[in-house]
């Protein structure tokens, strides 16, 4: 389902957040672009230098603001630009994935890949695999519904948290 | 007025309070503590404590609240204040001490301004009061100017008369009109004098003594030797019926955002930082003295009412065993020196 | 067992290789202790050991009000011992800054302590002294160590999220939890930081995911389980089970437990190239 087809009116469109580093996958994203490649645009890119300097507080945030899936993307194991950073990132995820997991977030909201700065063919994959994964997830309502910056009446949902209220 | 309430119109009660459309707040037990949380009904009250861990102060006052929210659209800022947070409800089995503490923080936040958030739900709100019939080592409401069955800030107050049977005295109008609400659940009155089951609490300190000696001691060794152990969390001013500190904070985005007011702590380190990077209150030694000092000199040096009500919840929730009461027999015991 | 410390801890102090003993003396009701410490050779008699001797004293190391008391002699079971261990590896401590008094516990609690279940450190692993009969620790297998997760594992995904939502929903916001835990030790939390406000300090649903998720993240490969963060909640908030959870995947993914040996390689700071990444696509 690369190509753009006509889409069912009022299909659920999921908002996927995607952390990049710089010198391989947002590479990668961009040899998809320049290759005139079409894939589904539900991504919004943070481009960072490394996988390593992603503090998974980021993805905490991301969920606060309203996405709906998270794509977590860099370079091959032994390919860092910064030799190192990408092994730090992966034992990382191997604590904080379980964890999110454990507090009952479906791991499937956040994918995990290795994408080179040659591989804009998987970039294109890798986000039409995550939209079309999240959309059968739906919304993520249980987080949305802890969103509730702004006032009642535009939109930010009941503060749930007032104990008299 | 003077009634009869007996164990088995519990229920009777707590349904006839949520057709007149109140919210009820009762003691409920869950796992190894008590809380003082919304029921639907009469079988989840748990009666069998000294105080229930949290105050209700944060039904007056809560943990979080909204205080303002808005959106910006181009050059247009629209506010909105938050409403329906005053919700009519009955707190059904506070404590003495905890009643006492609603006038005390009456003052302080009817002081240069009136707090709506406060004011509304004080007038929403009814107390109905469970006297004391046992107590433990921490209580020191006795040591504070109070007793375990003591009326103020109280709208009705119940005191354990038999097994099955509670004495019903209202306080005020406002306990006076929701007894007569619930007319047919209430018997009596008591014929002759009810035996009042009521604890002992032993006095533990004079308060007399104890800002007289707190106006000449501000540098004193005891303020650092005391809070050593002191780990400078927010546990103790959390729990407490009378710590009043706040926090006003925004949260936002590009496009919308709230002013939330939050719980604050003296005893935080934070707590004083200057945007200078000074801190004037930057050992836990300074902390402590403050909370002494506002407890048991400043507040009553402006409002003529000590700023604790003895319920000794600090004293227990507190992760290093920090006595404020055995701080305060300390207090009394260097005073008579 | 109480006199032999009480003698130990005055001739540290009479012959000045210390200047305070950080210890366990009575508390202000007979089923608690409280930390004591001691500058006075005099005032050893203050020091006690019994069942209720729960704290984890090695907090006290990362205090200045306790720090500038000079150099402590810490009063440790073989969990506090563990901290010292990974405060060292964090450099937050050096060896000879401290006097380890190791004691040989067979458990602490009443009822008796979670922790002390599945405890394989009877006698703590670093010590300068030991007081005690020496204990021998007996290896526990993996899943009687994290058996207290099982039923939580086995719940769906709603269920997890209501549970933790309803758990979370009690939290005040005090910190109660990262100011007892010794390895939270830094100087300004990330929570009290406000450019930008990366957590929010309000103790709404949102801010106390963010806030309980991420101090348990950040103690991933590095917490003991010494559950003195559970102990102190003063809304009775499961903590441990978040740590717990994070120490058994460290585990199970890196072959690693923290506070074993002063060898080990802290996990979190290090990687291996043949680490796990089944879940990278």
């Amino acid at each position: 389902m690369s190509k753009a087809e006509a889409k069912p009116e009022n299909q659920f469109e999921p908002k996927i957040i995607a952390f990049l580093c710089n010198w391989c996958t947002y590479a990668g994203a961009d040899l998809a672009g320049t290759g005139r490649k079409e894939y589904q645009a539900n991504v919004r890119i943070i481009k960072l230098p490394c996988t390593g300097g992603i503090d998974p507080l980021f993805l905490i945030k991301a969920f606060e603001r309203g996405a709906d899936g998270i794509l977590v993307s860099g370079c091959h194991p032994g390919d860092c630009h910064y030799n190192s950073g990408n092994y730090h990132a992966r034992r990382r995820w191997n604590v904080f994935r379980p964890l999110l997991e454990f507090c009952g977030i479906n791991p499937d909201r956040i994918q995990f890949s290795w994408i080179s700065a040659a591989e804009g063919g998987k970039w294109v994959e890798t986000i039409n695999g995550i939209v079309d994964a999240v959309r059968e997830l739906g919304p993520f309502e249980s987080y949305q519904k802890l969103n509730t910056i702004g006032p009642e009446t535009s939109g930010g949902a009941t503060d749930a948290s007032s104990e008299t209220g | 007025m003077e009634k009869l309430l007996n164990k088995n119109k519990f229920d009777t009660l707590i349904a006839g309070l949520k057709k007149q459309g109140y919210k009820t707040v009762a003691p409920k037990k869950d796992n190894r503590l008590v809380t003082l949380e919304e029921i639907q009904d009469a079988s989840e009250i748990s009666l069998d404590h000294v105080v229930t861990n949290n105050s209700i102060k944060e039904f007056f006052f809560p943990k979080t609240e909204k205080i303002l929210s808005y959106t910006i659209d181009k050059n247009k800022v629209e506010m909105e204040e938050p409403k329906g947070f005053a919700v009519k409800s009955v707190i059904f089995g506070s404590r003495p001490c905890d009643a006492f503490s609603l006038p005390v923080m009456d003052k302080v936040f009817n002081w240069d301004c009136s707090d709506k958030f406060w004011v509304e739900r004080r007038e929403a709100i009814t107390i109905v009061t469970i006297s004391c019939d046992k107590s433990d080592s921490y209580c020191f409401c006795t040591s504070v100017g109070l007793a375990p069955d003591a009326k103020q800030g109280s709208d009705v107050l119940l005191t354990k008369i038999s097994n099955d049977e509670y004495l019903v005295e209202t306080v005020t109008e406002k306990g006076e009109n929701l007894v007569k609400e619930l007319e047919s659940v209430f018997s009596g009155p008591p014929s002759g004098t009810p035996d009042r089951q009521v604890a002992t609490v032993e006095e533990k300190f004079d308060l007399k003594k104890i800002k007289p000696w707190l106006d000449e001691n501000f540098e004193h060794d005891v303020w650092d030797d005391f809070s050593n152990k002191c780990i400078g969390c927010g546990a103790c001013t959390f729990v407490c019926p009378t710590c009043h500190c706040f926090d006003i904070v925004d949260e936002c985005t590009m496009t919308k955002g709230d002013r939330v007011k939050n719980w604050d702590g003296c005893q935080f380190t934070m707590f004083t930082m200057h945007t200078s990077g000074h801190n004037p209150r930057s050992t836990q030694g300074m902390r402590w003295r403050q909370r002494i000092m506002h407890k048991f000199k400043y507040y009553i040096e402006k409002f003529d009412s000590t700023l604790c009500v003895g319920c000794g919840r600090c004293s227990r929730v507190c992760p290093a065993d920090m006595n404020i009461s055995e701080m305060l027999e300390l207090i009394d015991t260097e005073a008579g020196k | 067992m109480i006199e032999e410390l009480r003698k130990k801890a005055e001739e540290l102090l009479k012959n000045d290789t210390v200047k305070v003993v950080f210890g366990y003396g009575e508390g202000s009701v007979p089923e608690r202790t409280r930390p004591v410490f001691i500058t006075k050779p005099e005032d050893v008699n203050k020091l006690t050991w019994n069942k209720y001797c729960v704290y984890n004293l090695t907090t006290y190391l990362k205090r200045q009000e306790t720090r500038k008391l000079g150099k402590p002699a810490i009063i440790v079971k073989g969990c506090d011992a563990r901290t010292i261990i990974v405060l060292l590896k964090e450099c937050q401590l050096k060896r000879e800054d401290v006097y380890i008094l190791g004691v040989t516990c067979d458990g602490v609690g009443d009822p008796l302590a979670t922790k002390c279940k599945a405890c394989d450190v009877h006698t703590p692993l670093i010590y300068d002294d030991l007081v005690g009969e020496k204990i021998d620790n007996k290896e526990v297998p993996f899943e009687e160590r994290y058996a207290e997760l099982d039923d939580l594992e086995k719940l769906d995904e709603k269920e997890k999220w209501e549970f933790w939502q309803k758990q979370f929903s009690k939290c005040i916001k005090c910190y109660a939890c990262s100011n007892m835990c010794p390895l939270c030790f830094c100087d300004r939390c990330i929570v009290e930081k406000n450019q930008p406000q990366w957590i929010d300090s309000s103790a709404h649903a949102r801010g106390n995911l963010s806030w309980n998720v991420t101090r348990a993240y950040h103690l991933a490969g590095r917490c003991i389980n010494c559950e003195e963060c559970q102990r102190v909640c003063p809304v009775d908030i499961p903590l441990n089970l978040l740590n717990k959870k994070l120490a058994k995947e460290a585990e199970k993914n890196f072959d690693y437990r923290p506070g074993y040996s002063v060898d080990d390689e802290l996990a979190m700071s290090t990687y291996k190239e043949e680490d796990n990444q089944e879940f990278f696509k």
